[in-house]
């Protein structure tokens, strides 16, 4: 490969990756103000801000490998990757849609199942979406 | 294909767009119902007649928010030491938005269910402990519920019935009985007093009736007239009864004869 193969081809990588961090920056600001909002009403339970936090920290990473990845087959299996962490972690730390706080004598508790269940079935119908488009990736660019 | 891929991109940011706005309105919803007076108790009563112990208290939804509220169960446990001595709930179907629903909570306990549960809370002021418990579904697809656990001051209608100034001559049996009245209601029935001897055989009776106004002190005597000497000992059970109930039972011994 001759040197002026080579610069287009870095700078073609260096472009995605701006383009990658500008919208991960973006997003990233967008949870950092629903992080500000929440805190405020979780202050008492940290590791809710925890979950919160790790949520949002993977969806960053998710966003930047997935656009960093475009015109790739891994941009599609990063899409399936991350519908399936949704459904695991959501399911997980959400209790399987039960929450329950307790604070001295007083108890609260939040069932969300039929919530839940709806955001299994979205992030399922992700996961077959993202399988349709590696698909349609494959069959259209036999050099991936 | 691609018209699939499309059509499921769309399905997906409807559902998204769905899921994360049922929340938000809910919260909302739900908002607007915990706005002053949507929720209410209304005037308690508690009455005591007849050796049971009623209260009754009504209360009101009135589902000012955007959803139907459904299954909604309201539970209040009164314990004392971990023993369960009276329980209510209330089961409400379903209130539609815009829409008021009445019910009301009744508990009752006889003064015999009282002493077999804890016969000290006839004659002993206490502290009970109360579990009350709400949970209702917003939109058929939210639940929420909260529980409250708090103690609650328990006024008994025998507080410190004591049994005082035994004397025997023979023929009689003489002591006095008082208590105080510590309920709010006035106590009105049959007072009866039973004396058996060491063998547990009954040796006499004696009824009074009473009327004791609330907060007020009440003291009498009592003379037990003994049909047959020959079945007296030196000692026995006296046990107190109110309409019908067995209030007390007390050891006595070394009569003065």
């Amino acid at each position: 490969m001759s040197e002026n193969e080579t610069k287009p081809a870095f700078r073609k990588l260096f472009r995605r990756i701006a383009k990658a961090t500008l919208m991960t920056v973006v997003a990233g600001i967008f949870w950092l103000v629903l992080w500000l909002l929440i805190s405020s009403f979780l202050a008492n339970f940290p590791e809710y801000l925890t979950r919160f936090a790790v949520l949002a920290w993977a969806l960053l990473f998710f966003i930047f490998t997935i656009k960093v990845s475009e015109g790739t087959i891994y941009k599609h299996i990063l899409i399936i990757a991350r519908a399936f962490f949704l459904i695991v972690y959501v399911a997980y730390t959400t209790n399987y849609g039960v929450l329950t706080v307790k604070i001295e004598d007083f108890t609260f508790t939040v069932e969300f199942i039929p919530l839940l269940a709806l955001m299994i079935t979205i992030n399922l119908l992700a996961m077959a979406r993202g399988l349709l488009q590696a698909i349609e990736f494959t069959s259209q660019s036999p050099k991936d | 294909m691609r018209q699939t891929i499309r059509a499921l991109g769309w399905i997906i940011a409807i559902l998204w767009i769905t899921t994360l706005l049922l929340p938000v309105t809910v919260a909302f919803s739900l908002m607007k119902l915990l706005e002053a007076k949507n929720i209410g108790i209304q005037e308690t009563t508690i009455s005591f007649s007849n050796g049971n112990f009623s209260l009754h208290m009504p209360f009101y939804i009135n589902n000012t928010g955007f959803y139907d509220l459904s299954d909604i169960d309201i539970n209040i446990q009164i314990s004392r030491k971990n023993k369960t001595i009276s329980s209510s709930s209330v089961h409400l179907p379903n209130v539609s938005a815009g829409t008021k629903a009445d019910s009301s909570f009744n508990f009752s306990v006889s003064l015999e269910e009282l002493v077999l549960k804890d016969s000290e809370l006839l004659t002993n002021d206490t502290e009970l402990d109360v579990n009350a418990s709400l949970s209702l579904r917003v939109a058929y697809a939210i639940a929420f519920g909260t529980s409250v656990e708090f103690t609650t001051f328990w006024r008994a209608p025998f507080h410190n019935l004591t049994i005082y100034n035994l004397t025997y001559n023979m023929t009689h049996v003489t002591f006095s009985v008082s208590f105080d009245n510590h309920i709010s209601n006035q106590i009105s029935g049959p007072l009866k007093v039973e004396l058996y001897n060491s063998t547990n055989a009954l040796i006499g009776n004696a009824t009074q009736n009473v009327h004791i106004l609330p907060q007020e002190s009440f003291q009498t005597s009592f003379a037990i007239k003994i049909a047959d000497p020959t079945t007296m000992t030196h000692n026995g059970v006296i046990r107190i009864y109110f309409v019908g109930a067995q209030i007390l039972e007390e050891e006595w011994t070394n009569f003065h004869e």
